[in-house]
């Protein structure tokens, strides 16, 4: 393995997002412009984010070879919990002195990212015993489970914390001292410096003793454990990373949106990170940006070329495309779209 | 970028992992040696009885509790059927078909625009358009199996997984442009109209649609165990899927017998379908729900067999009744979850038998 | 030969076809008659719930929508308050009954594709998603949907600067039907609504006009949208209340009348203005018989005396969306996207030529506050800064379902 090539791949990455971060503050809507009205900066911010989400999931399932369809209820717990913490900061007896204080929406990011991962870890320790599609449909339970108590206002309606169906609206951006990091050129520097640091931190652990440990995990759980790694309890941590992970996304992406809303974090967008994943190519840290950019790209080129913004209803003919298009993708490419560029098949891995 | 761990380990891991799975079990304490299905019965057991003592805080008799029960019964042979549509596939193809929900959808709705097309009224015509709807959905599955699973046979199980998500997606986007978003309307076999006869039965209120429920789940679950056991073609998908080799060296058409598989899956879901929509309106996004909880109640039966997987889908229609008779109108989905997960847990090597793959 | 052309008679001809064209050329403007001038086109967004929960609504108000601007391109679209004409381009977009999507929607509707003004969304919890963008982004909203907290800050209490609806709320509605109930002689009911934000504020609603006019709620639930049994109707039967109240809209609506209509013997099924669609009846079939509702004027517009000034407006609403839709007949919702839709027109119509973008927006947004006497499918409409939504109650109509379809039921037949 080389050790550190990949520092300068990261410096090229961030040095790309910079200067398209940079256009699009200078000149806004410019990128956007120019591509045709695919690159706007909806689309930027939702690929930042995303990928840092995706990260912590390739590191599960690529790496670790553990499944995991519920990856949304983790970003959600995220998103709500900044949401709750701000706005609905009163009924839970914050002080006004904190709830609207600059550095209180990030020090909420960061304890739900470490009360998520500790839940994670709980929950993993349990289920990670199982294998194969068992711990992928025990995820999906999970997952539609964190749903439903969000949907359904926590089963304390009188409180109203998450909102019921419709969720929590008028979530306040972020702030560092009295400046406000928006408008959304701005923000963008926000997400893609988590999205930066996310992937030097997958990069950093697949190219330490963990990844190995995790490669070895994935090769065979039983030979692992035959070697001295600590199956049980690096599954369970890698599981809490990638909650962690998504909490943190999930937390910045309720700043940007301002309306957070269960439906967003439910059983089909948890699919919709997998799909992701292994359009990437799950089994690369660099196939998280990849695979977010490129399917956010596509539901944007279907919205906005193949249906035109006017005067058609956009969404109808989306998903047979979509799902169309996934199918062929993982027919043919099955490792990613990053690994189609270095081998020429197909990579077959049996389980 | 990955290496495969290959070691000398590999051969002894899966026969560990045979032995464990199948037995010999007296190495395992009690709990653990009981079979699938008595676990399936302890649990159900279990949750029956908090579902009792949370209706005896409603104030609900005996009579409610049957009409629950009955109620549940209706939902679990959908469920049922369902749920060995998945089994089905699962045992001769290793796959978990995702797309199973599309099939449960496509049913209704194909057969409320053949029947439309065949006048709208009258029972011949309904039953005819049935009849085509469920032809054209085995059809479909196949096509489905054909052209996207099989020529990815040898992919990873997860991949496979996705390929019949992005199927899903791809189906009930089509419902959605062919039928719009509005719910379609089917009458009751009984009266063919919207409304239905009802039956008063000791107390309990019944809809006639729901006698229909009951038969035809009956019917279909008995001709697929007479096929299963009495013809050539189902004998030789039970080989398949006992040991794909084995079948493949004894001159079974093994490619051929999945893509048969999906298509009995085809007509399972679409049957189910069918027999459901006049109470519950079908709409191109129903396959979702029901696809998932058919799916939990195949892996409370164990995912592999045919009874245990119709067992799976009664005891989950009951107790999710039970359960929406005695919570908040918002919870009742979380059930089916919660007991995947419990299910999950009281098994974790899996409910499968070894030598799948 | 050439010097022919160079001789003194064709030198002075030359000269004077030169002046004529200088002295045409300088008449002519004055004498011309006026070109008409042509503005810049204006953009209107609107977002409805086309797909999801909500298409029952939505896909009505995406199709009068579409109505609107065939209307619009066949008149060669407005004219400002100087005669200039300015076409109009309506931009449909779907939310499929998802707030965040609703969000995300108004957002590139506003920043990217620079409506002048935006009118969405269909459902309630999605329209307050749009609220703070429309706000921050100081775009006039229209929203077709009822709650009251879309116009009116709940803090304050006041109207929010920038948004209206033409939408009457569930407290109208409750009033409504607890007229109705008086009148027909009931003071004991049962409440059955669906677990949304909106069927909650059915509730809510009806436990604060009920009791005004002496009618108890004995048994009150949520049911769920989805659900195929319903284990309330055992629950109703054992309340001993004279009527069960619904608080939904179709399908949920059409499906609880049907599990509650076979089970609940000859109790009076009541729904609320949520159901005034003729989806109801399509879905509901022979169980939506009897049931009765309080519903816009324009569900039964051929009813209404021949004097009201609403029937022509609606008259010829109805025919030119049963025109579009090919035969479909017309919902409440339909008319609430056609008052919006004008709201928005008339607001536009307020603005002179050459403004910038965010001009355009603040005069429209003023036109629309000092909309009077708009004669709307609804009834007679007045805006003005305390009230963005201007709608009477007592234009509320009793409608029953009586063989297949919407008949006006006047108070001397609420028995």
């Amino acid at each position: 393995m080389r050790q550190g090539s990949w520092g300068f791949r990261w410096l090229a990455a961030a040095a790309a997002v910079a200067a398209v971060g940079v256009w699009d503050l200078v000149q806004p809507g410019g990128l956007a412009r120019l591509s045709g009205g695919l690159f706007t900066s909806d689309l930027l911010i939702r690929t930042g984010l995303f990928t840092v989400v995706l990260v912590g999931l390739n590191l599960l399932m690529g790496y670790a070879g553990q499944a995991s369809l519920g990856q949304a209820a983790f970003y959600g717990m995220g998103a709500f919990a900044s949401a709750i913490f701000t706005v609905r900061a009163r009924v839970l007896g914050i002080p006004p002195a904190v709830a609207e204080a600059w550095w209180w929406p990030w020090v909420v990011m960061v304890l739900a990212a470490l009360a998520v991962g500790a839940f994670a870890l709980v929950v993993g320790l349990a289920i990670l015993r199982l294998r194969g599609h068992y711990l992928a449909m025990a995820t999906l339970g999970l997952g539609v489970i964190v749903y439903i108590v969000l949907r359904e206002n926590l089963g304390m309606p009188h409180l109203n914390l998450t909102g019921g169906f419709d969720g929590i609206v008028g979530v306040p951006r972020l702030r560092v001292g009295g400046v406000q990091l928006w408008p959304v050129q701005v923000y963008f520097f926000v997400v893609w410096a988590a999205a930066l640091a996310s992937l030097a931190l997958g990069l950093n652990v697949v190219h330490s003793p963990v990844g190995r440990a995790l490669r070895a995990l994935h090769g065979s759980e039983l030979a692992a454990e035959s070697v001295g790694v600590d199956v049980g309890s690096l599954k369970a941590k890698i599981f809490a990373l990638s909650a962690a992970l998504a909490s943190v996304a999930g937390s910045l992406y309720a700043h940007f949106q301002a309306a957070v809303v269960p439906d967003t974090f439910g059983f089909v967008p948890s699919l919709e990170l997998v799909v992701m994943s292994a359009v990437g190519g799950m089994s690369s840290i660099w196939g998280a940006p990849l695979g977010a950019l490129t399917v956010l790209l596509l539901e944007q080129l279907l919205r906005t070329h193949v249906l035109g913004l006017v005067p058609a209803v956009s969404g109808e003919l989306e998903p047979v495309v979509f799902g169309a298009m996934l199918v062929v993708i993982m027919m043919y490419w099955p490792g990613g779209l990053v690994s189609s560029r270095r081998t020429q098949a197909p990579v077959w891995t049996s389980r | 970028m990955t290496t495969r761990v290959r070691s000398a380990a590999e051969p002894a891991t899966t026969e560990v992992a045979a032995r464990t799975a199948r037995g010999p079990r007296e190495h395992l304490p009690a709990a653990r040696r009981a079979g699938p299905r008595a676990r399936l019965g302890g649990v159900a057991a279990f949750v029956l009885l908090g579902l009792w003592l949370l209706g005896r805080r409603l104030g609900y008799g005996p009579g409610e509790y049957l009409q629950l029960l009955v109620d549940g019964t209706v939902t679990g042979a959908v469920y049922a059927l369902v749920a060995v549509g998945f089994a089905v596939v699962y045992r001769v193809t290793g796959v978990i078909n995702f797309a199973q929900g599309a099939f449960v959808m496509l049913g209704p709705m194909l057969t409320v625009s053949f029947f439309r097309a065949l006048g709208g009224a009258g029972a011949v015509a309904l039953a005819t358009a049935a009849l085509a709807a469920v032809a054209v959905t085995a059809g479909l599955a196949m096509a489905v199996h054909r052209f996207t699973l099989h020529p990815a046979r040898g992919a990873s199980a997860l991949t496979r997984i996705i390929i019949t998500v992005g199927v899903y997606i791809s189906l009930q986007g089509l419902a959605l442009r062919i039928w719009g978003p509005r719910p379609q309307v089917m009458p009751a076999f009984t009266t063919m109209q919207m409304a239905d006869r009802l039956l008063e039965v000791g107390g309990v209120v019944l809809q006639a649609q729901s006698l229909w429920v009951w038969g035809t789940g009956a019917v279909t679950v008995l001709a697929l165990a007479a096929f299963f056991e009495g013809t050539v073609v189902g004998k030789a998908m039970r080989a398949c899927a006992v040991n794909r080799t084995a079948a493949r060296l004894m001159g079974i058409p093994v490619d051929r017998m999945a893509t048969l598989a999906f298509g009995l899956a085809g007509v399972l879901g679409a049957v189910a379908g069918i027999v459901l929509a006049p109470s519950t309106r079908p709409t191109y996004d129903m396959g979702l729900d029901l696809g998932l909880k058919g799916f939990v109640a195949a892996i409370a039966g164990g995912l592999v067999s045919v009874p245990g997987a119709v067992a799976g889908g009664l005891v989950l229609g009951v107790l999710e009744s039970l359960w929406a008779g005695v919570t908040v109108a918002g919870f009742k989905d979380l059930f089916a979850f919660v007991m995947l997960i419990l299910l999950l847990l009281s098994r974790p090597q899996g409910w499968l038998e070894a030598g799948h793959e | 030969m050439s010097g022919l052309w160079r001789g003194r008679p064709w030198r002075a001809a030359l000269c004077l076809g030169v002046a004529a064209v200088l002295v045409g050329v300088l008449v002519y403007p004055l004498v011309a008659a006026p070109a008409a001038r042509v503005g810049a086109p204006y953009r209107i967004g609107f977002i409805a719930s086309v797909t999801g929960p909500g298409a029952s609504l939505g896909t009505p108000e995406r199709d009068v929508a579409r109505l609107v601007q065939e209307r619009l391109n066949r008149e060669g679209g407005i004219a400002g308050p100087d005669g200039v004409r300015h076409e109009v381009q309506i931009l449909i977009q779907d939310d499929q009954s998802r707030a965040d999507v609703a969000a995300s929607l108004a957002r590139r509707l506003i920043e990217q594709e620079q409506v002048h003004v935006l009118v969405g969304t269909t459902l309630s919890g999605p329209s307050l998603a749009i609220v703070p963008i429309a706000t921050e982004l100081r775009t006039p909203n229209i929203s077709m949907a009822s709650a009251r907290a879309i116009i009116e800050d709940p803090q304050t209490k006041r109207m929010r600067t920038w948004i209206f609806k033409p939408v009457p709320e569930n407290l109208h509605s409750a009033a409504k039907q607890a007229e109705y109930l008086k009148a027909a002689g009931i003071d004991r009911v049962c409440h059955l609504y669906e677990n949304t934000a909106y069927g909650q504020d059915t509730f809510a609603s009806a436990k604060q006009e009920f009791p005004k006019l002496g009618i108890r709620i004995l048994y009150g639930d949520s049911f769920d949208r989805f659900a195929t049994e319903f284990p309330q109707v055992t629950r109703v039967r054992a309340s001993g209340c004279q009527a069960v109240v619904i608080g939904s809209i179709p399908p949920a609506a059409a499906v609880i009348n049907v599990a509650v209509a076979g089970r609940v013997g000859p109790r009076k099924i009541v729904h609320g203005h949520g159901a005034c669609s003729p989806d109801l009846i399509r879905t509901a079939g022979q169980a939506a018989e009897g049931t009765v509702m309080p519903c816009g004027k324009i569900l039964v517009a051929d009813q209404l005396p021949a004097n009201d000034p609403v029937r022509r407006v609606n008259l010829q609403l109805i025919e030119e969306y049963s025109r579009l839709t090919g035969g479909q007949p017309i919902s409440t919702f339909a008319g609430h996207a056609y008052d919006a839709l004008q709201w928005a027109l008339l607001g536009l119509q307020a603005v002179p030529d050459g403004q910038p973008l965010a001009r355009v927006r603040e005069l429209a947004r003023d036109g629309i506050e000092r909309i009077r006497n708009y004669v709307g499918t609804h009834g007679v409409m007045n805006l003005s800064p305390e009230d963005h939504l201007g709608f009477d109650p007592k234009d509320f109509v009793i409608v029953t379902v009586q063989g297949g379809r919407f008949v006006l039921l006047p108070p001397q037949r609420w028995k």
